[in-house]
């Protein structure tokens, strides 16, 4: 199987290094919008073929700063992950759990009709989750869908892996699936969940009959097994027995911890994974890190 | 087992401690409507849902107890299932208390039970911490002289509204700092005497800044900051550089790195990725996770746990000295 997405990160944009926090903090402050385009078209010229993103505030302004970029075509996707969890987590440390459900639920785009009955019904046993699901995935992608450039597609929605691995963890196969079907109705993208679990939610989506044909799983995949869970050996013997799904393997470098050439030949050795997402911090970089992939990874023969 | 208090941190540990074989969360007290409406909304219908903890206490069979709420309710709470349930494991979010007296009369609630009872400093299990703990009792960087610490977040960047503003109930001493001052008491035990100075940032009832200086028996000293108003970290980080006659060792989240003057000496670098931090469950950092399971272990085991309330306490007492020894400056 060949890797045929090759998406650009935006980690190193948004302040995040699973090496090291100081080089995150000293990188985003140099890191200038203007840069960071530039880095971006250096990826697309060198066979990057879409971005995955949080929707944290900067990827705002860079969605925004991409429309008038000329390197970025139709075959450039997008692949959005909600929500930009540590925004939430700090949220709620200054405001406190409710506060932080206050405010939420005073962004969502209910009306104003379902809004009362909603918060009238609170009182009953109206607090429907699957439909406060879809109105948050809504709040949460309609800003972003209202600046991306036109051309480019919304390939796959993700679940980031903070709320994946609660609802796997309180089996709640419900929202999985009203989160897959709201995705594939309302955005004609398909839906995809971010775990740091692999096996565990492969077992899950198999054991309640949930398709895995239907969905894209990203996951850390590496030679030394940073962040694969329960284990570096699950995970991999999981992988080889998936007969469908598309896997996208995010961390291949371990947070910068493995080099390129180390990571290129472990995923190749996988076989099976038909995406990689990577981020980078400067347009040198992010040459010699997409024309790697590119040869190592896209036309592989297992 | 069940969880009291379903906000930012029960809801974290529900997550993992569900997850983890053999374990299933049964019940869950809030006091608050709305987040007990939510959990109904998200959580499977076989968790039991109470607004009152007595009476779950008195409905539930339960084999453990996470007490998640906010600081000033832990040793209330701890006192009740004390009283009601005896021998029930208890596992309580960090600080254990607000004050060390507080904290006194959690130990001796549970004095004469049977039960495991555990507090919520998970960077003990960090193995980068771990590693820089090891490298201290080696004596690696000779008779130790100095260290500066710190412990920095982005949580507070404006006047924050919940009770982790109020006096007495939060702050940064209460809220940021303990991990630092748990840590710090690990490597180097008890400091003979602290000094300290605060200040207000964002806050109008308490404090923003800490900075103390501590001076040891050994003749060390040190000076630790501690702030949650710094901008630019996604994730709360601590820093220590211990300063030894024969070298430096530095321990952060992600790397130990151990600068030794000898040449003869190797100098060393061991980033998070060196260890084997794989779990059975992750949700958050590896370093909740495999708290939650020694708990657990030492709760089937019958053992006491590695950071029990005696060991907390000792942080309150930390954190009181240092309010007891603010000087204005003026």
């Amino acid at each position: 199987m060949a890797v045929d997405s090759f998406l650009i990160g935006d980690n190193p944009f948004i302040g995040v290094s699973h090496l090291s926090q100081v080089a995150a903090r000293e990188r985003v402050e140099r890191l200038q919008l203007n840069r960071i385009i530039k880095v971006i078209e250096k990826a697309i010229s060198s066979g990057a073929s879409g971005y995955t993103f949080s929707t944290h505030p900067m990827n705002l302004q860079i969605l925004k700063a991409m429309k008038d970029s000329s390197s970025i075509d139709a075959s450039f996707d997008l692949y959005p992950v909600l929500p930009y969890a540590e925004g939430y987590v700090r949220m709620a440390t200054e405001k406190g759990a409710m506060g932080l459900i206050r405010e939420v639920w005073g962004r969502l785009p209910v009306s104003g009709k379902t809004r009362v009955l909603i918060e009238g019904g609170l009182s009953a046993a109206k607090f429907d989750a699957v439909r406060l699901l879809k109105a948050y995935v809504d709040m949460e992608l309609t800003s972003y869908l209202n600046v991306k450039p036109k051309k480019c597609e919304l390939r796959t929605v993700f679940m980031h892996d903070i709320l994946t691995d609660l609802a796997l963890s309180f089996e709640g196969h419900q929202l999985f699936d009203s989160f897959m079907q709201h995705v594939h109705e309302k955005y004609q993208a398909k839906p995809g969940f971010v775990t740091r679990n692999f096996a565990r939610f492969v077992s899950f989506f198999q054991a309640h009959h949930l398709s895995l044909e239907r969905i894209a799983i990203m996951t850390p995949f590496n030679r030394i097994g940073f962040q694969m869970n329960p284990s570096k050996n699950t995970c991999e013997a999981c992988l080889s027995e998936m007969s469908e799904g598309e896997v996208i393997a995010i961390s291949i470098l371990a947070g910068g911890y493995l080099s390129l050439d180390e990571a290129v030949e472990y995923i190749r050795g996988l076989g099976k994974v038909s995406g990689v997402a990577v981020g980078v911090s400067s347009e040198r970089h992010a040459e010699e890190t997409f024309k790697k992939l590119r040869v190592g990874l896209a036309n592989q023969i297992t | 087992m069940a969880v009291i208090g379903f906000g930012k941190m029960g809801i974290l540990h529900s997550g993992i401690v569900n997850a983890i074989p053999d374990c299933h969360v049964t019940a869950i007290c809030e006091r608050e409507r709305l987040l007990l409406r939510a959990a109904r909304a998200f959580l499977p219908k076989t968790v039991a849902l109470y607004k009152n903890h007595l009476e779950m206490l008195a409905k539930e069979e339960l084999d453990a107890l996470f007490v998640t709420t906010p600081i000033h309710t832990h040793v209330p709470l701890i006192a009740d299932v004390a009283r009601n349930n005896r021998d029930l494991n208890i596992f309580v979010e960090k600080p254990l208390a607000a004050t060390y007296a507080e904290a006194q009369t959690a130990c001796e609630a549970v004095n004469n039970l049977n039960g495991v009872y555990a507090v919520g400093y998970q960077k003990r299990f960090s193995p980068v911490f771990q590693q820089a703990k090891a490298f201290i009792e080696k004596s690696l960087i000779g008779e130790l002289l100095f260290f500066r610490a710190s412990s920095f977040s982005s949580d507070v960047l404006s006047a924050g509204s919940s009770w982790r503003f109020r006096k007495g109930r939060g702050g940064v001493l209460l809220d940021l700092a303990p991990h630092l001052l748990d840590i710090l008491l690990w490597f180097f035990g008890e400091p003979s005497a602290i000094e300290s100075v605060k200040r207000r940032i964002y806050s109008g009832e308490v404090d923003d800044y800490v900075h103390a200086v501590m001076s040891y028996g050994s003749g060390m000293k040190g000076s630790m900051d501690a702030c949650w108003c710094v901008r630019n970290y996604r994730l709360p980080e601590i820093s220590i550089e211990v300063y030894g006659e024969k070298g430096v060792l530095t321990v952060s989240e992600d790397f130990v790195k151990l600068t030794l003057y000898s040449e003869a000496e190797k100098s060393r670098v061991l980033y998070k990725q060196s260890f084997d931090t794989s779990v059975p469950y992750l949700l958050a950092d590896p370093e909740y996770t495999i708290e939650d399971a020694t708990f657990l272990a030492s709760v089937k085991k019958g053992v006491r746990p590695q950071m029990g309330f005696s060991e907390a306490a000792e942080v309150n007492a930390i954190i009181d000295r240092i309010n007891e020894n603010t000087h204005p400056l003026r």
